[in-house]
């Protein structure tokens, strides 16, 4: 049925990794409400604006890393986790 | 509100109950700015101790499932298409991110961007001002403001590709208006099928023709929202032409800009139909924009994973841009 869907085993992974961070932050809004408040973004922003600031910035830093360097992909990819952490942190 | 606001009623909160009549958003506007506050206050205390019933949120299920089916899946698809060599659904090889490699390094791709961001620029700077400077100059009432409206909106009932059909022959030198008169009264060589600079020329032209319309619509609908206090108390003060629009009419026209800007934005960084029809890229590519280089990869020689990668960087900008937009626009000064 999901043949057309050409799936692949990396591409189902993210998937079910960025449905279960939704579910988990959903979970997490339950336990404890977001608070808004301002970091070095300088725009106030609660969990999940930075959540989705810092993921769509992990993407701007793998796509530099692909259309600069040959380094390993790895190497880009624990740089944008990186950069995604510290804007959920301290964003 | 006059009466009320008389009857001991802070100031603040007969700016906010005035604010609540007229049914406006109050973005960026001072005045609103500090009424908001006060009332926040009040609420934040009593918040707490009330029982919130979220079940309404079920009504935007219907909303979730078609969005779900007409937008996550083929994304999601995209993304599968992205990583793969696809021959047939049974015949596939996994690549990677070699696709996204290979379209991220291409010049063609990279120049095509550089080209669609200038458009977009220059869309913007025409447009924006341009049609705040219509809005303000068209009749507030009267039956010449009806005229001027249906005037104005006449460009956005045109369908795209008849936009593009009206000016391949009105930007012509031989047979069309625009284009023979150009060529003909100040004696410029203009010719869109040859020279790269008059096919962007026309392009531009078109896109400001097509969509200034909308612009000035929009901001006419934020200068008719003013109520006419506004104007009264400009008026007592002596304020000029210039400074009642600088200090009352352009801040309350924050919140319409902002929806006029991303809208342009998004639409010019995906032009597509009017430069296909009119100029089809050309001359050479110089008016080969991201999403017409998109279309030819991907329906013209049928590279679906290059086209995934494509399409998903292409989404990635556009996402990036409208955030930021978005955000500056809304929440500087909160």
């Amino acid at each position: 049925m999901l043949e057309w869907m050409v799936w692949t085993p990396p591409t189902a992974a993210v998937f079910a990794g960025l449905a279960l961070l939704l579910a988990g932050m959903a979970v997490w809004a339950r336990l404890s409400p977001p608070v808004a408040r301002r970091g070095f973004l300088r725009i106030e922003t609660d969990r999940g604006d930075r959540l989705y600031i810092g993921l769509i910035s992990a993407a701007a830093v793998l796509t530099g890393w692909i259309a600069v360097t040959d380094l390993s992909m790895w190497l880009a990819l624990a740089c944008a986790l990186l950069v995604a952490l510290v804007i959920g942190i301290w964003g | 509100m006059t009466g009320r606001g008389a009857d001991g009623i802070s100031p603040a909160d007969a700016a906010v109950a005035g604010g609540q009549v007229t049914g406006e958003v109050l973005t960026g506007d001072t005045l609103a700015g500090a009424a908001r506050e006060a009332p926040g206050e009040h609420d934040a205390s009593r918040a707490d101790t009330r029982t919130k019933d979220n079940r309404a949120w079920f009504l935007v299920l219907p909303v979730v499932v078609s969005v779900a089916f007409t937008a996550v899946i083929p994304l999601m698809t995209v993304v599968n298409f992205s990583v793969q060599d696809i021959f047939s659904p049974t015949d596939r090889i996994f690549v990677g991110l070699d696709w996204f490699r290979d379209v991220a390094r291409d010049p063609e791709v990279r120049a095509a961007f550089l080209r669609t961001l200038l458009f977009s620029a220059q869309v913007l700077l025409l447009e924006i001002p341009l049609g705040v400077a219509l809005a303000v100059s068209m009749p507030r009432r009267g039956p010449w403001a009806s005229a001027a409206l249906v005037v104005v909106a006449l460009p956005l009932l045109i369908p795209w590709n008849v936009v593009g059909t009206i000016w391949q022959i009105f930007a012509r030198g031989d047979i069309g208006l625009g284009g023979w008169a150009v060529n003909t009264i100040p004696g410029v060589d203009f010719n869109y099928t040859l020279d790269s600079t008059d096919a962007w020329i026309t392009v531009l032209l078109m896109d400001v023709w097509h969509w200034t319309p909308l612009v000035a619509l929009l901001a006419y609908a934020g200068l008719r929202s003013i109520p006419d206090p506004y104007f009264q108390a400009a008026q007592i003060d002596g304020a000029s032409g210039w400074a009642t629009f600088r200090h009352i009419q352009l801040p309350r026209l924050r919140g319409v800009l902002t929806i006029a800007i991303l809208l342009r934005f998004m639409d010019s960084f995906m032009i597509y139909t009017e430069p296909f029809v009119v100029t089809g890229g050309g001359p050479g590519n110089a008016t080969s924009f991201l999403s017409i280089l998109l279309s030819k990869i991907a329906v013209g020689q049928f590279d679906l994973g290059p086209a995934g990668a494509f399409s998903l960087l292409y989404f990635l900008i556009v996402q990036i841009v409208s955030y930021v937009f978005f955000t500056v626009l809304t929440r500087t000064g909160r």
